[in-house]
């Protein structure tokens, strides 16, 4: 096992830090003043970059290439980039991120073979990347490592002939999006297409399984070396997403030997890299949601669940082909997306639902005279804002990466195969408790009056105790099983989807509703003030389809009844019902058996994504008083792990506060 | 007929084979000293404080119309962070079935089946006997203390399907000295479980210098021979409720 050998501590002890160095060069001045285009810039500085890069080669380390610079100089002068915003929507940094590309096309094929059919650009990228990797094989020499020297003489150059070269063809492509400037780089549906080197090794008897689980613990190391770089909203959001199983085009479920290696070395390594998901179906035996149960149980956060029943059909419903439907993987969180042909903006915008619901509040409670008349006014503010945020989006231009379109199957600029935007839904919950409330206690009951109720909203129940205990506490909330406040949720969902329903967007794809919220649980929260369920002001939103932080629910059976009752179909841009277990739970092996089964029957009952946090209370506690003894903490957040003690303190809180189940 | 239980918990995963449902009974005839379930002592509800909650505001004292709230002369329904509750609420048979019969529904296949635990559930013998009749069907299973008459232990024990018993210590004083009462009825009730043949466990919970003796657990070997037995770890924070209910805590 790596775990605890020299290299692994190495990598966690962060020693390997000391090969860095950063960059200064000021490239945007120096482009401004020749005039490049965008395109020649990237292709500059990833050179320029690259040519900076030292090879290392760590005893023992099997799998090689780290970042040694570790910063990329800006291609634009402040103004030039302030000119291109001013021209053009920008989606967050400006590339196109979140995609899945065709590793295992060049794996198979080789980088010279590869550089035939790419632009000058991409011929540049090529021929840089294997510069470094004939300086790396050099390094090897140097040091007499003749493994690394027979593997590196092969590739990239050429394709991979067996398991190990495989894996150092993909970390070689891996390390150079990263370093061309892309991120949220997922790996997509490795056991799919890197089984069958796998396969002929262990037939050839080149491995036994334990040696091969040994590589490949390898192998999932190198995706924490450098991803301390790769920051998102949070350390750990880098979307290094791996999803495992799944049907193929003939619905067989593909879960092979290395699907299962996977699985173990993920549970083995304790590391929150590469993120690991996995796709069930109706036909995913048992013994599976065990096995994948044990890493749950190890406090990873992993894996994360999509079923195949529900995401499969959607996608096709929205136009997806077959045959790429199901093949679809997840973006850095849980936006499906399709492999190699797809280039969907998964993540482009979100949709606060309590928002909806606040402006209908204030705006129509009082001139509506049933509940219907004011649902009706909550859908057309839902419509108002998805028209908004598609009046927003238009000239949609992202920097150019001519090494990621060397790895796509499509020309990822001009368009891919799929260019469709997914759009966020905050705070389900929220909005669907308020309505469970405005809908009981003003329409039905009649026992609160509606300029009272607006009142004592606006004054943060200041000057309302009783109410504001009555809301929060003693009324329908989202999770319990009750048809009451579940089917306002399914509405408000129906709503969202129809909102967004024959809109064409600026790159000609359609728009797809999502019940993620990815980091917009803490941003939306802040846009309203309290809300008509009893939250108070500047208190979060439950993540992505989550319930309330403070609703009193049954228990996760009734959470799974409620969460699996609304119509995916037709918001599929994915975002997952998350559950927080207490760690006593698995005290024994029967806990790990039993969670699993009740994830088979969220699956079974049409869920169509599921995330499970393993926490304990006093340990987080304890974490952020005395961080240096939790450095290995692994909490969920909202579609990722992390490590909970470079969490910023509103991340941590937020894990802190959520409903955690116990035995 | 109405019952007064304390909770039900769902998924409920150490209580039994299967994912399962628990409903835990108010009152016990026992009184052990390392109960980690006060609440499920006396049959009265009680007021529950979750002190750590409290910002002091003092609402709870003020006069408010609940008749629910009478007896214990604090308002709980007006805490803006919840740190009142009555525990124990009077339910009847049918109605707590029909609630228990969601979640069953939900879990289907991987349903396991309905646990009652406490307290002590056969404290409410007839209350107990109707719902195992409006559940007929699921798999039942009881954690009991096993002190009970015995014809009550016998037509229980005959209508259920699984059996969690404690036998916490063999010599009937020390039994008395720690739980209140003598272990005869225990006991016998045992002896007769295991002459059903009945699939079932014996748990002994371990008490640092009470039950985790030598002479305890070798004379509690010897008591149940073949059958079963788990012996439950202590669990420090047992103590934890008592002062919320304005109890105190022995050990």
């Amino acid at each position: 096992m790596l775990y605890g050998s020299k290299l692994y501590n190495t990598i966690i002890n962060k020693e390997h830090h000391k090969f860095r160095k950063k960059v200064d060069f000021d490239l945007a001045g120096e482009y401004s003043k020749k005039g490049l285009s965008p395109i020649e810039r990237m292709a500059d500085r990833f050179e320029r970059v690259i040519n900076e890069e030292t090879p290392v080669i760590l005893p023992d380390e099997k799998i090689v290439f780290m970042r040694t610079v570790s910063n990329l100089p800006a291609i634009f002068t402040d103004s030039e980039w302030e000119d291109i915003k001013s021209r053009h929507y920008i989606h967050e940094l400006g590339f196109m991120s979140n995609l899945s590309p065709n590793y295992y096309d060049t794996i198979k094929t080789g980088l010279i073979e590869k550089r035939k059919s790419a632009d000058e650009y991409g011929k540049r990228a090529i021929d840089n990347i294997i510069a470094l990797s004939d300086r790396y094989l050099e390094e090897a020499r140097r040091q007499g490592r003749d493994d690394i020297v027979e593997v590196l003489t092969r590739v990239p150059r050429y394709s991979a002939r067996n398991f190990r070269e495989a894996l150092q063809f993909f970390r070689i492509l891996h390390y150079a999006l990263w370093l061309e400037g892309n991120y949220h780089n997922t790996v997509g549906r490795f056991d799919k297409y890197m089984y069958q080197y796998l396969k002929a090794d262990m037939d050839a008897g080149v491995y036994t399984e334990e040696t091969a689980l040994e590589l490949l613990e390898d192998f999932f190391l190198s995706f924490n070396k450098d991803s301390d770089i790769y920051v998102g909203v949070q350390q750990g959001d880098n979307g290094q997403s791996m999803m495992l199983g799944g049907m193929d085009e003939d619905g067989n479920e593909v879960f092979n030997l290395l699907s299962e290696l996977c699985l173990k070395a993920s549970h083995n390594n304790k590391l929150i890299d590469p993120k690991i998901n996995l796709r069930v179906c109706k036909n995913t035996p048992a013994e599976r949601y065990t096995e994948a149960t044990k890493l749950t149980k190890a406090g990873l956060g992993f894996p994360q669940y999509s079923n195949d029943d529900v995401v499969i059909p959607a996608l096709e419903a929205l136009g997806y082909e077959h045959n790429d439907a199901v093949n679809y993987t997840v973006a850095a969180c849980w936006e499906f997306i399709i492999p190699n042909v797809g280039a969907d903006v998964a993540n482009i915008a979100a949709l606060s639902y309590p928002k909806a619901v606040d402006t209908a509040f204030h705006n129509n409670l009082i001139g509506s005279e049933t509940y219907d008349e004011f649902f009706s006014a909550v859908k057309a503010q839902i419509a108002k804002e998805t028209e908004k945020i598609h009046e927003s989006i238009k000239d949609l231009w992202f920097i150019p990466s001519p090494f990621m379109n060397v790895l796509m199957d499509c020309d990822i600029y001009t368009g891919g195969k799929y260019n469709n935007f997914g759009i966020h839904g905050t705070g389900i919950a929220t909005a669907a408790d308020s309505l469970a409330a405005i809908k009981k206690y003003v329409y039905e009951e009649k026992s609160i009056d509606k300029a009272a109720y607006i009142k004592a909203v606006d004054e943060n129940f200041e000057n309302s105790p009783e109410l504001l205990h009555k809301l929060r506490y003693e009324s329908p909330k989202l999770g319990n099983n009750d048809d009451y406040v579940d089917g306002i949720a399914t509405a408000l969902l129906d709503a969202f989807a129809d909102s967004l329903e024959g809109k064409i967007n600026c790159r000609g794809g359609i728009y797809r509703a999502g019940t993620g919220s990815a980091m917009y649980y803490l941003w939306h929260a802040n846009e309203i003030g309290a809300s008509p369920d009893g939250r108070r002001d500047k208190e979060p939103f439950g993540t992505n389809f989550s319930v309330s932080l403070f609703a009193n629910v049954k228990g996760p059976v009734s959470v799974i009844a409620s969460m699996t009752k609304p119509h995916f179909s037709r918001a599929i841009n994915g975002g997952p019902l998350t559950l927080e277990f207490h760690q006593s739970l698995f005290s024994d092996d029967d806990g790990v058996v039993k969670v699993g089964a009740l994830v088979k029957n969220f699956i079974d009952r049409g869920g169509h994504q599921l995330q499970l946090n393993t926490v304990n209370l006093d340990v987080m506690k304890d974490a952020q008083i005395h961080p240096e003894n939790h450095r290995q903490l692994v909490v969920r957040i909202w579609g990722w792990s992390a490590y909970f003690v470079e969490l910023d303190k509103e991340y941590q809180d937020h894990v802190m506060a959520r409903q955690a189940y116990s035995v | 007929m109405n019952g007064i239980i304390f909770d039900v918990k769902e998924m409920a995963v150490h209580d039994g084979p299967g994912l399962r449902t628990t409903v835990f009974f108010k009152g016990c005839p026992l009184r052990c000293m390392w109960c980690h379930n006060p609440e499920g002592l006396s049959t009265a509800p009680q007021l529950m404080f979750k002190e750590n909650k409290c910002r002091h505001c003092g609402l709870c004292y003020n006069a408010c119309r609940h008749e629910e709230c009478k007896p214990f002369g604090r308002c709980v329904h007006i805490c803006p962070e919840n740190c009142l509750e009555i525990v124990g609420r009077s339910i009847d048979a049918a109605t707590l079935a029909k609630e228990l019969k969601q979640s069953a529904g939900v879990l289907g296949d991987t349903f396991g089946g309905f646990t009652f635990s406490g307290g002590e559930p056969l404290f409410q013998p007839e209350f107990l006997l109707e719902l195992i009749e409006k559940l007929r069907g699921f798999h039942l299973c009881i954690e009991t203390s096993g002190f009970a008459k015995s014809e009550v232990f016998k037509e229980v024990i005959d209508k259920l399907d699984f059996i969690i018993m404690d036998l916490k210590i063999a010599d009937g004083a020390l039994h008395k000295k720690y739980t209140g009462q003598d272990n005869t009825l225990i006991l016998n009730n045992l002896s007769y479980l295991k002459s059903t043949g009945k699939p079932h466990i014996i748990r002994t919970p371990l008490i640092p210098g009470i039950t985790d003796t030598k002479e305890n657990l070798s004379a509690i070997e010897k008591i149940i021979g073949e059958s079963t037995w788990e012996k439950l770890p202590y669990n420090a924070l047992a103590g934890a409720k008592y002062k919320m209910l304005g109890m105190h805590y022995k050990l």
